[in-house]
Order: C-alpha cells, then structure tokens, then sequence
C-alpha cells in the first residue's frame, strides 16, 4: 500500500474539467479518465510496471456524467493505492458507470442547469438584461465546481467503498429536491418567456403565432421518437419563406 | 451592414470557445444559447438582440438531453452566427432571419460533433496497443488532439454561421418582402415556444413534477398579468 500523505487533487480536478476532450465511440471517457487520474497514481512511478499497468487500466472505457467522472478517478486511484487486484479495480470501474450516470443526468441535467437557466429566462424576460446571464453563470458553476470537486474528494476518501458516497444524505435530498424545483421554475419562465418573445408582434400575427406554438407542440409531443425542435423548425421557416415569398 | 472585421474575428474566437465548451473544456454552461447569445449580442453593440435570440434558442436547447452517445444539434455557434444575422434586421423582425441562419448551423455544428467523435475514435484505435502499455505520454497526446480537434470543429462551425449570417445580410434583407419576414419571425418564434413547452414537459414527467409545473404556470401568468 502506498497511500500518498497529500494527493494532488486539485491538478487531478482541473483536468477533469477536460474529461471529455477526446470522447470517442470506442473508449468514451476512457483517455479523459486516464488523464485526470494520472497525477493521482503518479506515485505508484517507483514501481514501474504497476504504475504502466494502472495508467492503461484508467484510460479503459468509460462513461457517466462528466461532473461526476471524479468520484471514479479517485475511488480507482485509490483502490490503485490499496493494491487492490487488477480485476477488481476494473469491476469497480464498470460498476459505477451506471449509478454516476444516472445520478448526474437527474441531479444536473433534468435539475440543476434547466432550473437555473429557467431562472436565467426569467431574470431576462422581467428585464435584468446582462445581469440575469452573468447571475446564471456564476449560481450555476457554483453547484457545478462543487459538484465535481465533492466527487473526487468522495472517491478518494472512500475509495473501494464508494457506493457509500452515493447514499449520502445531502446528495439524495438534492436530488429529491431539484426535480420539483426546477419543475416549478419552467412553470414560472414559460408565461413570461411567451410575454417577451410576443411583444413585438402585432395581434394578427400574434393569433398565428399560438396555432403555430400549439400546433407546433402537439406535433412534437405526438411524433416525439421521430421529430425534432429543429426539424420541425427548418421545415416551418422554409414554409413561411416560400409563402412570404409569394404573398407580397 | 456588415459588422466590422475585427468584430468578426471577436464572434468567431467567441463562438470557437463556446463551441469547446459545448462537450470538451470545461462545460461551464457558456454553450448555452442564453450566454453565447448576449454576449455576441454586447460583442456587436446590440445586447437586445442577443438576449432575444438567446432566449429563442435556449428554448430549442431545452428539447435536447445530451446523455450518452446522443446525437444533437449544436445551439451555441449557432446563437451567435443568428445574432450575426439578425443584428442587421430590424427589431422582432431580425427574429426570422436569425433563425434561419441560426437552425442550419446548429445542424452543420451536431453533424461535426459526430465528425469529431469519429476521428477520434481512429485515432484511438490507431493507437490502441500503446495504450495498454501504460505509456502517459500517449494518453496526454491523444487528449490535447482531442481537445484540439473540437478546437478546431467549433472555429469552422462559427465561421460557417457567420458567413450564413453574410450572405443573409447581403442577400436576404432586401429580397425579402416585410410579410415574409413578419412570417419568418412568426414561424421561428412558434417553433420556439413549441419545442421548449415540449422538451420541459419531457423533463417533467407526469408524477409530482407535473403539479409543480401547473402550480409555476399559474404562478408566472400572475405575474405576466400584473406587469
């Protein structure tokens, strides 16, 4: 065992924030995984082989949330410290690709970025202006620094025994809690949102507009697995050019 | 009018760094259209038109949930090259015109998303017996190419929004009749509304979620009629 007395988690943390820059079909995190874990293992370089032998293994497939990839840097790292054997920090690896995303997809992207970009929306529709987006950067990267950096604190603190850090009271509540949050957010954003957008309008165009959002709406709900926002879009835009394009 | 060329070169190292956040460095969320649009917005001096397209296209982002391997359009470049646009039109009616532009970009930037994944993927396959040596030094290479990759994707992204955004300005102002662009607008800003109602109700889901949303809907209205 060769537990270091201060782990450079601060280098391993910035370079998760590149996790992701060489997400590919074969490995998907692996290689961002490998990079940002390295300054943790560094010190297992002593023993050559075991040290080549844990870099390969932490650049292997992976994929979760990328806030939450830490938790598995430093859990593996860890388990790399305790001498646990190569199968099981692979299993281990494996075992928390699931749960991590899982988790970061209903706590970040169904709770934390639509509530807060929500709030963002309405800070713009009730006039904030530049304030509302500078607001939303900094409240959101808050949750999101804190976030990841709990995560690789949490893995390397609890290494093997990891599934501990997931049952952690403050992240269930939070993830109890951001769902009815952020529900009742896009609730508020949605009128004022409509308030903003429509103002320009003249009340002609303004009667087109909601057949066109309610129409629009039932088609995308209806014809969900097949189209899209932006489908729909270029169709419709393309439609209105050629009309606009006749109807001088 | 065409703005200024070291306004371009602004916009284009603003949408090349929005573009790098979007899956690469550091996901800080300024991807979302509701950042990369007023900031392209203040860049040409107009901060409505970005804050009004940035909201447009941040409802388009809300019908988006990029888990996994999911293939989706990319709205940040796609934001500015819109404001680009638009910035030339006049008021609510630059709407249209911006989102043209802005939808065809945002699907050229999703197919070079997978463009990207696809060299890398060669190249760590290409790589594949180095890698299970252990050797870091391959692992870092492979990284930075990467990164430097999607460096590069999200420039030329940009950089074919704002010479959509050009062609719209010199060719689409005129042409197009002021029905058109009131239709244009129109079009653009009912998509909007539908594909963001649509995506936020996905998220919501029909269990307490839904009441929550009901409870806000009411909540928002109240204040929209007392404005």
């Amino acid at each position: 065992m060769t537990t270091a007395a201060r782990p450079p988690l601060g280098r391993s943390l910035l370079r998760l924030f590149t996790v992701q820059g060489s997400w590919n079909y074969e490995r998907m995190q692996g290689i961002g995984m490998g990079v940002a874990e390295q300054p943790l293992i560094r010190d297992l370089e002593g023993n050559g082989t075991a040290y080549r032998a844990a870099v390969a293994r932490a650049a292997h497939f992976f994929n979760a949330h990328p806030y939450l990839c830490g938790l598995a840097v430093g859990a593996t790292a860890r388990a790399e410290h305790d001498g646990v054997p190569p199968q099981q920090v692979e299993r281990l690896r494996t075992a928390l690709c699931g749960p991590l995303g899982a988790l970061g997809d209903r706590l970040v992207w169904a709770g934390w970025l639509p509530l807060t970009s929500g709030l963002a929306l309405i800070g713009v529709a009730l006039g904030l202006g530049l304030w509302a987006i500078f607001g939303f950067l900094i409240v959101y990267n808050i949750g999101h620094v804190a976030l990841r950096w709990w995560a690789l604190r949490a893995g390397w603190a609890y290494g093997g025994q990891v599934a501990t850090a997931l049952r952690e009271p403050v992240l269930q509540r939070a993830a109890t809690l951001s769902a009815p949050a952020m529900a009742l957010v896009a609730g508020v954003a949605l009128p004022l949102v409509v308030h903003y957008l429509t103002g320009g309008f003249l009340s002609w165009t303004r009667a087109v507009l909601a057949v066109v959002a309610a129409g629009g709406f039932v088609l995308l709900r209806w014809q969900r697995a097949r189209l899209t926002g932006l489908r729909f879009g270029l169709v419709l835009l393309a439609l209105a050019a050629l009309i606009g394009w006749f109807w001088r | 009018m065409s703005p200024p060329a070291v306004l371009q070169v602004m916009l284009l190292v603003w949408g090349t760094l929005v573009g790098l956040d979007l899956v690469s460095v550091p996901q800080a969320m300024i991807a979302r259209p509701i950042v990369a649009g007023p900031i392209a917005g203040a860049i040409l001096g107009d901060v409505a038109t970005g804050l009004q397209l940035g909201v447009l296209f941040e409802l388009f982002q809300y019908d988006i949930l990029p888990v996994g391997a999911v293939r989706y359009p990319e709205y940040g470049p796609a934001t500015i090259a819109a404001v680009s646009a638009a910035h030339a039109g006049a008021g609510t009616l630059g709407f249209g015109l911006g989102a043209v532009v802005g939808l065809i970009t945002a699907m050229a930037g999703g197919a070079s998303l997978q463009v990207i994944r696809r060299l890398n993927t060669r190249a760590v396959h290409r790589a594949a017996a180095a890698l299970e040596t252990g050797e870091p030094r391959v692992l870092a290479r492979l990284h930075i190419a990467g990164i430097l990759r999607d460096a590069a994707r999200a420039a030329v992204v940009t950089a074919l929004g704002l010479a959509l955004a050009q062609l719209a300005r010199d060719y689409l102002v005129g042409t197009v009749s002021s029905r058109g662009r009131v239709l244009l607008s129109v079009a653009a800003v009912g998509v909007a509304l539908a594909a963001g109602t649509a995506g936020t109700l996905r998220l919501v889901g029909r269990g307490p979620g839904l009441r929550w949303f009901a409870a806000g809907l009411v909540g928002g209205a109240a204040v929209v009629w007392l404005r």
